[in-house]
């Protein structure tokens, strides 16, 4: 106890800094107005946004991001609620209950809920993860090659589960995500692959082009294609404060909601959008069921409180063992080695100031979200009344300016563009591409861990299975594939993803 | 037999494609053993298990019980064609046009054109040439009228084209960009031609 006590007040000495406090103002307020642009979840808002922090201080970098992370998903709710658009997946089920509360008048609470809730939530993962991630980065250091292996394979088939439709196609998109990841020099050899002979191919693709082009451009593209169809409640934002009856009801849904975020953020291929799922299916099952659907506040808190528990817990994967759970997480590990930084159990012993700072500002930043969005509700609103077809041109410079400023390369700004195109072939095809993301950033990662893993083993498979944790991870990837397949989850999977 | 599920057909034509490319690509590079391996051996493995997964995905479009058409996106298959002769014209005769690098850069440019314009809807051919345009476009052209075209030209590719509002929002970027990219962020870009 005392440890931890004394670690927060390091980070919390680092994050308060008056630099870092500006930081973490700018990336929340950045990640909320763009997040509440419709049709741009967390990833691409973190994509576009990453440039900005190119010229910062590592730490202050972080902090920055991880404050864009939670204002977008934030400005996602937001949208969620008025416009019935979700951004991303996660904020899909507050669709369901906000956009009915919406339109009955009480938008108002709606976000007041959400905003709390969230703020809650962010309260408890902070110390969840202060508290769990020193021992499981402990365990993390006894990891050699083959645990490294069999836990990227465990969190590859946790983001294929969890991925929409078809499996096969996911396990599809994940193995072209890997081998794309190869594209580049390799290591041990210096051969550059698949470059076809292009210098610029030679360092491979950037994480932030495949990012961009698959979830950003892609989007606009569909976008555009399908028209514009919105109805924006913006007038009937009216009051703020949700009643006693409200508070009182919701309390239960919040509390519930951030356990199961929290608990179910840490899983590989978990996060936000599980979380989200899993509490506001927990939640129809509780007590006074008739206005689910119908604009019940339970729906909406316990959710919100969820995604927000679940999207901070997952940082603790990346954290301790510098393996990314999802989409948002690999764009921070993308991030952290821009800056220099491997993540991996080694950064709390190496830098802990970088570690305890970027935990301190995981709660300053969830505190600024509260305090910055009830009174700028009525500009967010203001926002999303802009016709698409305004916003999606000041979209594509922010991208491109963001692509291009990585390297100064014309040529990443092209590649971006096969990538657009590629994503929009994808959603036609109905295959998710978030697979293929964290299979893209995991490749490089796998093939070193499995390169090393067998010659250590002089060629010999079965280290996978035979070395106890490796092959208590293999068990558990594959008992997650079995499960899946089996006919009534299946079923269940489906109706919860029609739903 | 009948193709049932349009998007499992041509989602598995893909998956065999790209799996394919990658195993064929891959026998340029040593092989190497399990003890040792070679930079072919992971590629080799991942392609192979891509085709048959692809495989998979392409069986089961004709005996899916749901019913999507074949036809799923625009295709233009004859640009396609054009694409991929120009593009493999140009890789083919290198040699050739080592001395020419302005019209190796040009062929391999009207390769993309065409690529681009084979597949999708119109507005995402100009949403995305825009993008290529801009990428290219802003050293020797700068900032200033780089954006112009990407928001003009993006901003034609949508339903609802309004000049005035366009002229305006140009004007608006422009602004944007300068003070923010460039003054606020210090991003090196020149703002116009020759600077």
């Amino acid at each position: 106890m005392g440890d931890l006590i004394h670690n927060l007040s390091i980070g919390f000495g680092v994050a308060m800094s008056l630099q870092n406090l500006m930081y973490c103002f700018f990336g929340v307020l950045l990640g909320t107005l763009i997040g509440v642009l419709p049709g741009i979840g967390p990833v691409a808002t973190i994509a576009m946004l990453l440039p900005v922090t190119f010229n910062l201080s590592p730490i202050s970098a972080l902090i920055m991001l991880a404050g864009i992370y939670y204002g977008a998903q934030y400005g996602g709710s937001t949208t969620a609620i008025l416009v019935n658009l979700p951004g991303e997946s996660s904020s899909v089920i507050t669709c369901l209950d906000g956009y009915q509360m919406a339109r009955n008048g009480r938008a108002g609470p709606a976000l007041a809920i959400a905003a709390m809730g969230s703020f809650f939530a962010g309260c408890v993962a902070t110390v969840i993860i202060a508290l769990f991630a020193p021992p499981l980065a402990e365990v993390a250091l006894k990891f050699g090659p083959a645990e490294y292996f069999s836990l990227m394979v465990l969190g590859l088939v946790g983001a294929t589960v969890l991925a929409h439709g078809s499996l096969v196609k996911a396990i599809a998109m994940t193995i072209l995500g890997l081998l794309l990841g190869l594209i580049g020099t390799d290591v041990n050899s210096g051969i550059a692959r698949f470059s076809f002979g292009l210098s610029e191919l030679s360092d491979g693709i950037g994480f932030v082009i495949v990012a961009m082009g698959v979830f950003g451009f892609a989007e606009i593209v569909t976008n555009l294609e399908q028209g514009e169809s919105r109805d924006v409640f913006v007038n009937k934002v009216t009051g703020l404060m949700p009643t006693w009856k409200d508070l009182k009801s919701s309390s239960g849904a919040v509390l519930r909601g951030t356990a199961l975020g929290s608990m179910l953020g840490i899983l590989p291929g978990g996060g936000a959008l599980l979380s989200s799922f899993a509490a506001y299916t927990l939640e129809k099952k509780i007590g006074d069921t008739s206005m689910f659907g119908k604009g019940e506040i339970r729906g909406v808190a316990a959710p919100e409180a969820a995604n927000n528990a679940g999207a901070q817990t997952s940082f603790i994967p990346l954290l301790t063992l510098g393996i990314p759970s999802n989409p948002v997480m690999a764009l921070m590990i993308g991030a952290m080695m821009i800056q220099g930084i491997a993540p991996g159990p080694q950064v709390m012993t190496e830098r802990p100031e970088l570690f305890w700072g970027m935990i301190a500002s995981m709660w300053i930043g969830n505190l600024m979200l509260v305090i910055l969005n009830l009174p700028l509700i009525g500009m967010w609103v203001k926002l999303l009344t802009v016709p698409y077809r305004l916003l999606y041109p000041s979209i594509l410079l922010f991208c491109c300016v963001g692509v291009y400023s990585l390297s100064n390369q014309p040529f990443d700004v092209m590649l971006t563009a096969l990538f657009g195109l590629l994503g929009y072939v994808f959603v036609k095809l109905e295959c998710e591409p978030a697979p293929l993301i964290l299979g893209f950033i995991l490749g490089p990662l796998m093939e070193e861990n499995l390169r090393r893993a067998m010659l250590l083993s002089r060629g010999d498979a079965t280290v996978f299975v035979t070395k106890p944790i490796s092959g208590v991870l293999l068990g558990i990837a594959l008992t997650l594939l079995l499960i899946t397949l089996a006919p009534a989850v299946r079923k269940t999977r489906e109706e919860a993803f029609v739903e | 037999m009948q193709i049932k599920n349009g998007k499992d057909f041509w989602a598995g034509l893909m998956f065999i494609g790209f799996g394919l490319a990658f195993v064929l690509i891959a026998r340029n590079y040593p092989m190497g053993s399990a003890v040792r391996m070679g930079p072919a051996y992971f590629p080799t493995v991942l392609g192979g298990m891509l085709a048959v997964l692809g495989a998979m995905v392409f069986f089961r479009a004709f005996v899916s019980k749901f019913n999507e058409p074949l036809k799923v996106f625009l295709f233009r298959p004859l640009l396609l064609v054009g694409s991929a002769v120009v593009g493999a014209g140009t890789y083919f005769a290198e040699s050739q046009l080592k001395g020419a690098p302005m019209v190796q850069a040009a062929l391999a440019g009207v390769s993309l054109l065409l690529f681009f314009g084979s597949f999708g809807p119109r507005s995402m051919f100009l949403v995305l040439l825009s993008v290529v345009i801009f990428g290219y476009a802003l050293k020797p052209l700068g900032l200033v009228l780089s954006t112009v075209i990407l928001i003009a030209l993006s901003a034609v590719g949508g339903h609802d084209f309004r000049k005035k509002e366009i002229v305006i929002l140009t004007v608006v970027m422009v602004l944007f960009g300068v003070l923010v990219f460039v003054k606020g962020l210090g991003l090196p870009f020149n703002l116009w031609p020759g600077e």
